[in-house]
């Protein structure tokens, strides 16, 4: 049974964006495909597009030479389209059982049988009756992909599924992924990572600003050549030069405990670790194992114990964000919208919420807003923010820009110590590399960094020590050279 | 003294009899909430039913096409609420607040005619086995057939939404509207049936007030029974079987408090007015205190609105 997809001249405009535009491609079963492109290169549009959630404007798609009609998910369903979406399409507080019959039209022993089944072929255990937010990441995926199996789908469509897990784990969804393809099912897999498409896959189709730039055999291809097919010019690559090793201590945690009223949050046990100028200390992990707790008590969001942080030789545990701002820490928070900028205000207002006392952006309680908007003029050319309008909602600037904005509004006071937490999330190659550069200049400066970063290269890239954090504790802290993903992988999962 | 076992049986009966239109307003908005939508109108909505459920008593003269009406009432007007919410999304709080005032205005506006006309009376199931049973005689029989479905509502709404697809599609709906619109479930849909079902159970609530509970029309008459019923809801963290508890303490506690103000009990006035409402929510937010529960048991959506993009 060979199943032939083809997309024809697909085309979906957007006011004030072109996110497909006319786009042919033709897939067959047997093969394990990538659609390879940076965000907003237009490649989750398109199978959105596929799996009926989004109409194109034109163009057509035809299985096996029928043309379909997707005009809701429940059309790319029934024409044996699976899709796991990047963000899970989960019910979190329903069971595993629950979020599979849902869509089912089975009755319950016979959907229990055929689950059961598959998780024996496939090697998943699961505890069906458990809601879904007890699950990993891993899990998830794997309540997922099952949900698509029950459906016998012709076709898998998989969007960035290895964003949220662990090495272990995308080894084995790896294995699971091959298995499927050698049973006949037309495996579509998109990405912006170029090692899994090295990894994975057979044939390869590169996007770029809506456009398809490019399909090929892997065979055909190496790592730089697709990165610049990618990025549609060459990139430079950075290292970081070695740290000279300074013994001059600036910031010590000392059986640091959190202990969460949320059952839903990790609690943190006994963390000790201190960080010298000039460093960069790596915290390397699996989302959910105590990384945004661990931000917060730093960052003061969550207040401890008075002598459990020392910062410059002063004892700063109890104060408030704001506070260790004025000792020349910087914070830069993991969700850029929800956190680090209120995406309704204003840019230049954005820079003003980062009030410190020297900062003068008040006189008497009036804004100061000439001063404000000076302040931000010059982040905005310093950290190369793509924008010259101040006044422009931070909800408009790209992931890319909103994060330079944030970090160069936290750097601009020349801070002794930047706390930063997934810095790069979600962001295309050119915006990472730029980060990454400007991280590694803070410590050429001799200041120091504490990275919380579930991205092991971009850790193993600018750490020069590194540790590992699994269920709210740490595990001892190596030295970057000593350590290998794998070894940093073993430890993710909990092994010693 | 002594006191008649069977004049126990009465007390309790009369404190279910004053839970009815909480639990039928409550598991009505239950419904709706776990769809993620939070109407606060049940105020309103259970106003406009008292008076179309009295009004057409009195021009009709029949008691079903009343009881019927009423439910009719509580679905057109939440058919409002349902579509500036869902289709319009304007903000569910303002929407809620809105159309309690609308409710409480026009129902003071039909009901000017009404005002002192006796009401009919309302026939009751198992009269004649009232007196056969010590205590638990007055308790099960002689009520009206309202009666008996609301202390059935809970177990129904319970077994509803743990037992059956369409509860399942509920649920996962408040969950996730996102998802489940992902997964080919028509989330207006959907959340148009619940608003509308909790309209018809405000509806209900509202004509038992006016046409059984006190057989009358009086302006206002729900006086903020609505509120409690929402609170009830919360408080009891959307758990059916919990608003039945709620609503009975708090029945109970209205019920005592007036049989301690006529015995002249030398406590404020005040405060015996305020007791229901301090205790039932304590007692709620005691027996409801697992936060486990609370997080797999709370519509992650509740309040906010859901529009598709395409």
């Amino acid at each position: 049974m060979n199943t032939n997809l083809k997309i024809s001249n697909v085309t979906k405009i957007y006011p004030g964006c072109v996110a497909n535009d006319n786009v042919s491609l033709e897939f067959n079963s047997g093969k394990i495909y990538a659609l390879l492109g940076e965000n907003g290169a237009g490649k989750s549009t398109l199978v959105k597009i596929l799996s009926g959630v989004i109409i194109p404007d034109e163009g057509k798609i035809y299985l096996n030479e029928n043309n379909l009609k997707l005009n809701s998910p429940l059309d790319a369903k029934k024409n044996d389209i699976g899709m796991v979406f990047q963000h899970f399409n989960l019910f979190e507080t329903l069971s595993v059982f629950e979020n599979l019959i849902i869509d089912s039209d089975e009755q319950r022993e016979s959907l229990r049988e055929k689950i059961d089944t598959i998780m024996k072929k496939y090697n998943f255990s699961i505890d069906l009756d458990i809601p879904i937010l007890n699950l990993s990441a891993g899990q998830k995926q794997k309540v997922e992909i099952i949900r698509c199996l029950i459906r016998n789908p012709k076709v898998l469509i998989m969007d960035e599924p290895t964003s949220v897990l662990t090495e272990q784990e995308t080894s084995e969804l790896f294995l699971s992924l091959k298995k499927f393809s050698e049973e006949g099912i037309l495996i579509i897999y998109i990405t912006h990572k170029l090692k899994e498409v090295m990894q994975l896959c057979d044939e390869v189709a590169v996007m770029r600003r809506g456009k398809l730039v490019s399909v090929s055999e892997i065979k055909n291809e190496n790592i730089e050549s697709l990165a610049n097919k990618m990025v549609g010019q060459n990139l430079k690559t950075i290292k970081k030069k070695k740290a000279k090793t300074s013994s001059d201590q600036l910031i010590k945690i000392t059986n640091l405990n959190f202990t969460s009223e949320d059952p839903f949050e990790t609690n943190l046990i006994d963390i000790n670790f201190s960080v010298n100028r000039g460093e960069c200390l790596g915290i390397a992990g699996i989302s959910g194992n105590g990384q945004s707790e661990l931000f917060q008590v730093l960052s003061g969001e969550i207040i401890s114990e008075k002598n459990s942080i020392e910062f410059n030789n002063n004892y700063i545990g109890d104060l408030n964000p704001q506070e260790r701002r004025e000792y020349l820490m910087a914070f830069s928070p993991e969700d850029r919208l929800e956190q680090a900028a209120i995406p309704q205000m204003k840019i230049f207002e954005n820079v003003a919420l980062n009030n410190f006392k020297s900062s003068n952006f008040f006189n008497n309680g009036l804004i100061n807003e000439n001063k404000i908007k000076e302040h931000s003029k010059k982040i905005i050319s310093d950290f190369n923010v793509n924008t010259d309008n101040i006044e422009l909602k931070s909800q408009f600037l790209s992931g890319g820009n909103l994060q330079k904005l944030i970090i160069g509004r936290e750097l601009i006071t020349s801070p002794d110590l930047l706390i930063c937490f997934n810095p790069t999330w979600g962001l295309d190659v050119g915006a990472i590399n730029y980060i990454h550069e400007t991280l590694i200049k803070i410590n050429e400066q001799n200041k120091s960094i504490i990275l919380i970063s579930t991205d092991t290269d971009e850790l193993l890239k600018l750490s020069d020590k590194i540790s590992v954090i699994h269920k709210g504790k740490l595990s001892k802290i190596m030295n970057a050279e000593e350590v290998t993903s794998e070894k940093l992988g073993i430890l993710m999962g909990g092994a010693n | 003294m002594i006191i008649d076992i069977n004049f126990i049986g009465l007390i309790i009966a009369s404190i279910m009899a004053s839970a009815v239109p909480l639990i039928l307003a409550s598991c009505g908005e239950l419904i709706t909430e776990r769809s993620g939508v939070l109407n606060l109108g049940v105020e309103g909505m259970m106003i406009i039913g008292a008076i179309s459920g009295f009004a057409l008593m009195t021009v009709t003269g029949s008691l079903i096409i009343a009881i019927f009406g009423a439910m009719l009432a509580g679905v057109l007007i939440s058919t409002i609420f349902a579509f500036l919410t869902q289709t319009l999304i304007t903000n569910h709080v303002a929407t809620g607040l809105a159309l309690t005032i609308f409710g409480i205005g026009i129902s003071a506006m039909i009901g000017k005619n009404f005002v002192g006309i006796p009401g009919k009376e309302f026939p009751v199931l198992f009269e004649g086995l009232k007196d056969t049973i010590p205590l638990l005689g007055p308790i099960l029989f002689g009520h009206s057939i309202v009666f008996y479905f609301a202390f059935a509502l809970p177990f129904i709404t319970s077994y509803f939404l743990k037992k059956t697809k369409i509860g399942l599609i509920v649920r996962a709906v408040g969950d996730s509207p996102e998802s489940a619109s992902n997964q080919g479930i028509n989330v207006r849909l959907v959340r148009y049936a619940c608003i509308l079902y909790g309209g018809a159970m405000s509806g209900l609530a509202g004509a038992y007030l006016s046409m059984i509970y006190t057989p009358q029309w009086i302006e206002n008459m729900t006086g903020g029974r609505g509120w409690i019923a929402l609170a009830l809801v919360v408080f009891s963290t959307w758990n059916p079987i919990k608003i039945l508890i709620g609503a009975m303490i708090f029945g109970g506690l209205t019920i005592i408090q007036f049989h301690m103000q006529a015995i002249g009990v030398r406590i404020p006035v005040q405060f015996l007015t305020a007791l229901p409402y301090i205790v039932t929510i304590i007692v709620l937010v005691v027996i409801s205190r697992d936060s486990r529960k609370i997080r797999l048991s709370t519509p992650s959506s509740l309040g906010k609105s859901f529009h598709k993009d395409n």
